[in-house]
């Protein structure tokens, strides 16, 4: 595909690059305080815990609790994830095979349909209004439009442009908005797997 | 900007390491986190989602370091720090939060929400707004580190007439509580009060270990404080008299946040791991039971026992299955909590919060929840391992008329115990 949407998708990833190579260089820019303590447990069993088990639905009481808002979240970004595949393909390859087509187009909407989800619950539920900024609503509006564009693009090709130029805006959106949480996510789960599986609490079994 | 909010934004600015810093970007304020506090399922408002109360320290955060919150701070909820703001951190840090990261295990992104609300206590206490009365412990314990020398005859005294009580609970009068002794394997610190040093002393003569007892207290209000100068001066005195002992283990009391302060903070501030372990009694009496060096008859414990799971060593210590073995050998019939183990819910007086009376009816009511799972437990008696813990379920089950008898695990095991050594001597038992 080539053209002007091209072109702006191809300088958004190059902003959403620099900027994520800011937050990183602002990460390593702070001191990194590991616990000096002897480990009652492993450290790596729990990053590895952190990132797998940990992260199943049923793992938290918190999770089991609010499974339909989980699964959302997880669907949601499985369509940001395809969202961004489907950029990569509409740059190069846009005559995609009918079913990988259809197959994208029905993550791209499951996805869509979630991020709508989470936004309108993020509305009307009061607990989540309180705890909500605009930028909140921006970002996932934003998102949602994307992958709305994407599916609709795996369908109908007219729709290519609309779904370029959303993909672009999200990716300049990353750095700066609320959306860059997809990077911190890492650091996040890092520090929680390393924190606890030093204290033999999770990932394994406590050897002190 | 006043005097306050500089030193708070330069306590903020030290604090800030990476581990923070994730912290404060990760959260996605998707709300999982809501139900997970004690203080939310006791009082369910918004001011209690901990993802709220860390957009307090985010608010901040935003307004000093995201180029988008300097220029458009309504855009992503930034605000300046101000005397007003700080004052109603106070509330937030101190009063609505224990610590306790029963949020942080249970949201999706493993923000850890304690460590900012630590970061927040850091901020006021540089500003001069901490709780006075955390304040005056925390100093209370450096001076008594700095005078050691002027109060050690009399400390002397006072544990002689603590060794008698126990010769006499024992009925041995070979039972000695040693002060100073070099060479000991193991330094026993205990808390203020001889309730943490009886029971200690009788277990530790009856498994015939070789101790000696620490001249200070456990207890460690800096870390409560968010004050890590402090919390490593207090620490130091314990350090320095292990290190000029020799002992090769410290043993800490039925204490929480003593533990998570000396066995896993400590080594930082300090620069690396100590020449000893650092231990909780809890972890000692496992280790005697299994090993035989205890013998205990659980009849001396009848009816139902439950155990309620201090944050500090539980989910936070790592210490799940110590005061399991030690209740299974201790006590005639063991039920756990529902929740419990590292989903245990808090009791709502850690944090400091116990000591505070100015906030009794705030933790009382952040207790609820706890009280009303002991209510379903239908146990008389609640077992903890935490001196914090133990004081706010004995409040909490008078608030809450629970009807129920909270004890210390070292208590439990000395009945045992005692139960244990009158059967053997008792004809039967010689016989036997």
């Amino acid at each position: 595909m080539g053209g002007a949407e091209a072109w702006a998708v191809l300088g958004a990833a190059a902003v959403a690059a620099a900027g994520l190579w800011r937050h990183l260089s602002i990460v390593l820019s702070r001191p990194f305080r590991p616990e000096r303590a002897r480990p009652a447990g492993s450290p790596a069993a729990g990053v590895r815990y952190a990132f797998t088990l940990g992260m199943m639905p049923w793992a938290k009481e918190s999770t089991r609790l609010h499974l339909l808002a989980y699964l959302r979240g997880i669907v949601f970004h499985a369509g940001i994830g395809a969202g961004l595949v489907g950029l990569v393909l509409a740059l190069w390859t846009p005559d995609l095979p009918a079913v990988p087509r259809r197959l994208l187009a029905g993550i791209l909407a499951a996805g869509a349909a979630a991020g709508w989800g989470g936004l309108a619950a993020r509305v009307v539920e009061p607990g989540l209004r309180t705890l909500s900024t605009p930028d909140d609503y921006v970002a996932v509006a934003l998102v949602s439009a994307f992958l709305t564009a994407g599916a609709l693009a795996s369908w109908d090709a007219r729709w290519t442009g609309i779904y370029l130029l959303a993909g672009a805006a999200t990716l300049v959106a990353i750095p700066f908005t609320k959306i860059r949480h997809c990077f911190y996510y890492f650091f996040s789960r890092y520090f929680f797997g390393l924190f606890y599986g030093r204290r033999g609490v999770l990932g394994g079994a406590r050897h002190e | 900007m006043s005097e306050a909010t500089t030193a708070a934004l330069s306590a903020f600015e030290q604090a800030l390491d990476r581990r923070l810093l994730a912290a404060l970007e990760a959260c996605a304020r998707c709300g999982i986190c809501t139900e997970s506090c004690h203080y939310y399922q006791s009082t369910p408002e918004p001011a209690h989602v901990p993802a709220a109360r860390a957009e307090k320290v985010r608010a901040v955060y935003r307004r000093s370091h995201d180029p988008i919150g300097r220029r458009f701070p309504w855009l992503v909820g930034a605000r300046d720090l101000t005397d007003e703001s700080l004052d109603d951190l106070v509330q937030t840090a101190f009063a609505s939060c224990t610590l306790c990261r029963r949020c942080t295990i249970n949201c999706p992104f493993g923000v850890d929400t304690a460590l900012i609300m630590r970061a927040a206590r850091g901020m006021l206490t540089a500003a001069g707004k901490a709780p006075e009365m955390l304040v005056m412990l925390a100093d209370a314990a450096i001076a008594r580190g700095e005078h050691a020398g002027e109060f050690r005859e009399i400390y002397r005294e006072i544990v002689a007439g603590l060794e008698l009580d126990a010769q006499a609970r024992v009925g041995d009068p070979s039972l000695r509580i040693p002060l100073d002794r070099k060479g000991a394997d193991i330094l026993y610190v205990g808390l203020s009060g001889a309730h943490t040093i009886l029971p200690a002393a009788i277990i530790f003569h009856e498994a015939g270990a070789n101790w000696t007892l620490s001249m200070f207290e456990a207890s460690n209000y800096g870390l409560f404080l968010g004050d890590p100068a402090k919390a490593k001066a207090i620490a130091k005195r314990i350090v320095d008299e292990a290190i000029e002992l020799g002992v090769k283990d410290v043993v800490l009391t039925e204490c929480g946040h003593a533990y998570a302060a000396l066995r896993w903070e400590a080594p930082g501030w300090f620069g690396g791991e100590f020449p000893f372990r650092v231990r909780n009694i809890e972890e000692v009496l496992a280790e005697y039971i299994q090993d035989g060096r205890l013998v205990l008859d659980p009849s001396a414990n009848p009816g139902p026992v439950t155990y309620h799971d201090s944050c500090n060593l539980g989910r936070n210590g790592g210490l799940l299955e110590a005061p399991r073995v030690v209740l299974r050998a201790a006590v005639a019939e063991f039920r756990e909590l529902d929740p419990h183990g590292k989903d245990s819910l808090c009791c709502g007086g850690g944090g400091g919060l116990v000591a505070i009376p100015e906030w009794e009816e705030i933790r009382l009511r952040a207790g609820r929840k706890k009280a009303e799972q002991v209510r379903r437990a239908g146990v008389p008696v609640v077992a903890t391992s935490c001196e914090n813990c133990n004081l706010q379920l004995t409040d909490l089950n008078a608030h809450y008329a629970l009807g129920v008898k909270v004890v210390g695990l070292m208590e439990l095991v000395v009945n045992a115990l005692l139960r244990a050594k009158e059967r053997q001597a008792s004809p039967a038992g010689k016989a036997a």
